[in-house]
């Protein structure tokens, strides 16, 4: 290694000792951001690759995941903006409350010791999942990933944001009960509820 | 033991602050108002419980994501480019 490769480790170095920790959450967000696999990765590079150009911006002694997530999220939104023909599936009307218990309870679907939403989402997997995060318009899917992945508070996700808490109240608000109807729904398209209803599934 | 006043809550008015519950984001009062509802309501204790249960059973599936093994190279290599 020359002496000028070994200079630019060095510069690296402290970037890349906060990033490495982070890498899995971030790929886990980026996942449930865009979708697809190559996309996630795509994603979190461009991050990356953004955070590192501005790390000279980082203060230390704060919160370097909040400031990467913010990074991230702004790509992802931004690329979104881009790529407006991704669909917001859903439509922004009110949602009853308990809507996935509901909707369970009238199809008939139940389990042995489980409640009709635990059958339910016992056998949604992982990408059934994901595909009704996908459902969420971007700026409600960017709330929900950063509470559900990673347990941020209402303020952090304010901070990641860059939007008042109130905001981010609301958003999240709304974006579980779009999930729940947008759970409902893969559910459906997807043949699960007619499987967990037919005759020989009681 | 001193015992403490609550003000009580309707059940419409305790479903209103089922999220912010849930997530921990209410004043110890209000805290204390919800779970006093809950205690003495069980269409509502009911509801909270279902309510956790979906949020408890997303969050789960959702983190269950496996990185890919050479990513962090890639990015590494990336940046060495800069």
């Amino acid at each position: 290694m020359s002496t000028v490769d070994s200079a630019l480790d060095i510069d690296r170095q402290p970037f890349e000792s906060l990033f490495t920790p982070l890498l899995s959450s971030a790929y886990g967000a980026a996942l449930r951001l865009v979708r697809t696999r190559p996309d996630a990765e795509d994603l979190v590079q461009e991050a990356a690759l953004q955070a590192f150009r501005a790390y000279h911006t980082f203060q230390p002694g704060t919160n370097f995941k909040a400031w990467f997530f913010r990074i991230l999220t702004n790509c992802f939104i931004s690329r979104y903006r881009r790529n407006r023909k991704e669909r917001d599936d859903l439509a922004l009307d009110d949602i009853e409350d308990l809507y996935l218990y509901r909707r369970t309870v009238e199809a008939g679907i139940h389990g042995l010791d489980t409640s009709p939403v635990q059958t339910l989402l016992g056998k949604l997997d992982e990408e059934q999942i994901g595909e009704a995060m996908a459902r969420l318009p971007a700026d409600y899917r960017a709330v929900a990933t950063l509470y559900f992945i990673e347990d941020f508070s209402y303020e952090q996700i304010a901070g990641v944001m860059g939007c008042p808490i109130g905001t981010v109240r609301s958003r999240l608000h709304r974006a579980r009960k779009m999930l729940q109807r947008a759970l409902w729904q893969v559910a459906v398209d997807q043949g699960l509820v007619s499987r967990l209803t037919a005759p020989e599934a009681s | 033991m001193k015992s403490e006043k609550i003000d009580p809550l309707t059940c419409e008015e305790a479903v209103a602050r089922l999220d912010d519950y849930i997530d921990r984001e209410l004043s110890e009062e209000e805290m204390r108002r919800v779970r006093h509802h809950l205690e003495t309501c069980a269409g509502c204790a009911g509801h909270f419980r279902l309510e956790e249960d979906v949020l408890q059973q997303v969050r789960d599936k959702m983190r269950r994501i496996a990185v890919p093994g050479d990513l962090m190279a890639r990015i590494q290599k990336r940046l060495e480019g800069e």
